[in-house]
């Protein structure tokens, strides 16, 4: 298989995981996460700062990154749970802005700005070939593993659950349900798996800095999942997929409008990643493979 | 130590009265529209970068180019409204709000097309610091207040005393019913994102007089915006004005306990401890 | 007539329909009840009347014009005044802001009218400054019919006008709704309390799971026995 085709299917599951991760918790139960980068990027440093500051396997790093974005995640859904999901918007956002400002500032731990590089592989680096298959290999299972969470989540009676509080905000249709506990797991479900996804991205890439996790990443996972379909995890992960190709697509940018400088070219890229949201939603709500209804 | 106090407080309430422009235009809206609008952020920059314009090429002063950072964010915010919300208008509120999440994000980028990433400073004469007692105030900084004060009056008098202004607030409380009473409330909610967005681009103004201009100007205070509204109780206009008068002098004085750097977090925990304490904000009525 | 309703069929889902086929008229200067037990489509009639639903068929015509399907603000202008069972008055406005609302569409009018209908309510003057949050259940009940008055409206459309109101509020509301047919105001009125509403209306329609039933002088319908066993509980 071809190198790059490799790196932008590993990429694409990646995404995959995010875009999973933000279907469970806004497509599923109706909770929007617009700080997504941040649970992003607390995977990432925790896992990074864990094997290279303190030489913890990578396994375990994954494992503790996951743990970190699960308790970060329970804690805000708890502060906002009895109110109307606006806040939640309001809430998520401010608090991957706390996150973008302290690894910015907090030199000591993250090096600020400069990132930090020289995270090790999940299959070590010196393999070359061999790290890049594998990488994939584990991405691609990591995402059937949190497709397989996601869509046991979906098909139970608890995401029946779910989909009654998501449907129906008053809460009538789940009378007697314990509201609030379903919503602080799927929530906690859905950062920990926005965690595995930074902490992969960090092991594959080897390099995290704050520029990389910022809002604009966020889009992209909304993007994603609403190309691909809200509600439906295997809709999420196509859309990651799609993302990619938009992506990728859109590095011809450069080369046909050469008299634009570099700031301008990724100017018009984001901009053209605006537009596309834009239309989806006026005109494709229910992305290319929509959530089917069964109840 | 107490001059230390005042002086921040001073320094709080300045640029406290510069956030309750925002504030407030970000509220009114959410009261009639019932959704965050977080592109607020996009036509601060693009108020901005307009009064910007109008003050470094064509020359004006500082109070007629923040009315052209007003009249040129209103336009904007009624084309994004008309273009991409008025279309969703039915969808659930979190879809508008992301909606809008991507109109900023157009926004800063178009910002950044014309205009690259460099900061960009207004054309205002220096003045040495006004001294009173012991304490020091911006010449700049005291103009930009009172210019925020002077449009939260204009605003007062539009919503208190004109037929148009009560028509707002009716339809804030209960859109249906100003229907039947026969206020096209469609036009209302027109006039209602210019006048938030304008009052958005107004404060964009006011901050690059302050420092300086850049396409994320918006975004590095959104959310200090977002707490003061949040504070004061969403849609509540009078609440938003406390609050960003609260968040101002928190901001300022926190810069005694933790860095300068620090101060875009201040607006996040007071959003947090105002949810966990009082969910309604100090002027809100309860949401649920 | 004021207003003529022919042959109405109209619901909210795309499946059900509420009203299969409802008519009636109101002449002027009349008051008209509508009863008939729940889920009847009483409430649902009105608000096809008010231009807050559009019908699936059948005409509305009121003061000669075809106002089925129009917008409420639009069947306002012509001088439709709908009053809301509940949420009918602005909470944040204060009592003078409401009346002021009330009379939007009629700017040259709207000082000397709320000044008469402050006179004519005297507590509403009292408290012009309070927000209507502030008023009691039967205070806001007026509130939302001077509002409606305002508007100087041909036919006042009220929904429940005494619904949750102690006996002497209601009592006291009833009087007001006499009070502005003695004007040369049409009233059309749904009621729970029947016996009460038919004391006071000219003539009343009997609805039936969205059907007429039965329609008549209200006097003769309060002493139907049949009538009184099954719908007025007498």
């Amino acid at each position: 298989m071809d190198s790059y085709l490799i790196a932008m299917v590993t990429l694409a599951a990646i995404y995959a995981m995010m875009a999973i991760s933000l279907n469970l918790s806004w497509g599923l139960a109706g909770m929007v996460n617009l700080g997504l980068a941040g649970f992003i990027s607390i995977g990432a440093y925790a896992s990074g700062l864990l094997t290279t500051v303190l030489g913890w396997p990578v396994p375990l790093a994954i494992l503790a990154a996951m743990i970190i974005g699960l308790v970060s995640g329970v804690a805000l859904t708890y502060v906002t749970l009895r109110l109307r999901d606006d806040y939640l918007a309001i809430v998520t956002l401010g608090f991957a802005e706390v996150i973008r400002l302290a690894i910015v500032n907090e030199l000591w731990l993250t090096h600020g700005s400069d990132g930090i590089s020289g995270i090790p592989g999940i299959v070590a680096r010196e393999y070359g070939y061999g790290f890049e298959l594998g990488t994939l290999a584990l991405a691609l299972a990591a995402v059937a593993l949190c497709y397989w969470l996601a869509d046991r989540v979906r098909t139970s009676p608890y995401g029946r659950n779910l989909r009654a509080i998501r449907d129906d905000p008053e809460g009538t249709a789940v009378a007697g349900k314990n509201v609030t506990l379903i919503k602080v797991k799927t929530f906690g479900l859905s950062t920990a798996i926005a965690a595995l996804a930074g902490a992969f991205y960090a092991h594959y890439t080897s390099f995290i800095s704050p520029e990389i996790f910022q809002p604009l990443l966020t889009m992209y996972v909304f993007l994603a999942l609403t190309m691909g379909g809200t509600g439906n995890n295997r809709g999420a992960m196509l859309g990651a997929f799609l993302l990619i190709f938009v992506l990728e697509a859109s590095r011809f940018i450069a080369p046909s409008l050469p008299q634009f400088s570099a700031v301008q070219h990724a100017a018009i890229r984001e901009m053209l990643v605006a537009v596309l949201f834009i239309l989806t939603l006026l005109y494709r709500p229910q992305g290319i493979s929509p959530e089917t209804r069964h109840r | 130590m107490i001059e230390t106090i005042l002086q921040l407080a001073a320094n709080g309430i300045m640029s406290g009265a510069v956030l309750a422009v925002a504030a407030i235009g970000f509220t009114m809206m959410f009261a009639v529209l019932r959704f965050p609008n977080f592109s607020l952020a996009g036509h601060m920059a693009g108020g901005a970068y307009a009064g910007w314009i109008a003050n470094t090429m064509f020359g004006l002063p500082l109070p007629l180019a923040l009315l052209c950072g007003f009249l040129v964010a209103g336009g904007i915010g009624v084309a994004s409204d008309f273009i991409v919300l008025r279309p969703l208008r039915r969808a659930a509120p979190i879809t508008l709000a992301i909606a809008s999440v991507a109109i900023s994000l157009f926004i800063e980028n178009a910002l950044r097309f014309g205009f690259g990433n460099d900061l960009r400073s207004f054309d205002l004469p220096l003045a040495r610091d006004w001294v009173i007692g012991w304490l020091r105030l911006g010449p700049q900084q005291v103009q930009n207040a009172g210019l925020a004060i002077v449009a939260m009056l204009i605003l007062f008098v539009i919503f208190t005393f004109t037929q148009t202004g009560r028509a707002m607030r009716a339809t804030a409380d209960n859109a249906g019913l100003a229907a039947v009473k026969g206020i096209d409330t469609e036009k209302i909610t027109r006039l209602v994102s210019f006048l938030g967005m304008g009052l958005a681009g107004a404060a964009g103004v006011l901050l690059g007089a302050d420092t300086s201009i850049e396409p994320l100007l918006g975004l590095k205070v959104i959310l200090s915006v977002f707490a003061a509204a949040v504070l004061g109780g969403l849609g509540s206009i009078p609440g938003a004005v406390l609050g960003a008068f609260a968040i101002g002098i928190v901001e300022e004085a926190s810069q005694i306990v933790v860095p300068a750097t620090y101060k875009g977090a201040v607006g996040f925990v007071a959003i947090l401890l105002v949810l966990s304490f009082r969910p309604s904000g100090f002027l809100g009525r309860r949401q649920t | 007539m004021v207003l003529i309703v022919r042959d109405l069929v109209a619901g909210y889902g795309a499946a059900d329909e509420i009203l299969k086929g409802v008519s009636l008229s109101v002449g002027a200067g009349e008051i008209v009840s509508i009863i008939g037990p729940n889920g009847a489509g009483k409430s649902t009639c009105l608000k096809v009347i008010a231009g807050l639903l559009a019908p699936r068929r059948g005409s509305v015509t009121f003061k000669g014009h075809e106002i089925a399907g129009l917008p409420a603000r639009r069947t306002a202008a012509l001088g439709l005044a709908y009053v809301a069972q509940e949420n009918n008055v602005f909470p944040s406005l204060s009592i003078q802001e409401n009346l002021a609302i009330g009379g939007y569409l009629n700017p040259s009018t709207r000082r000397r009218r709320s000044d008469e209908i402050m006179g004519q309510f005297p507590l509403l003057r009292e408290r012009r400054r309070d927000a209507a949050r502030a008023l009691s259940g039967g205070q806001r009940q007026t509130l939302a019919v001077a509002m409606a008055l305002m508007s100087e409206p041909a036919l006042l459309v009220l929904d429940e006008p005494s619904a949750g109101l102690s006996p002497v509020a209601a009592e006291t509301l009833f009087e007001t709704i006499v009070a502005i047919k003695a004007a040369g105001v049409s009233v059309l009125m749904i009621e729970q309390n029947a016996l009460d509403a038919l004391a006071i209306s000219d003539r009343a329609y009997i609805l039936v799971l969205g059907q007429n039933r039965q329609d008549g002088p209200a006097a003769d319908l309060a002493n139907d026995p049949e009538i009184r066993t099954i719908f007025l509980g007498g």
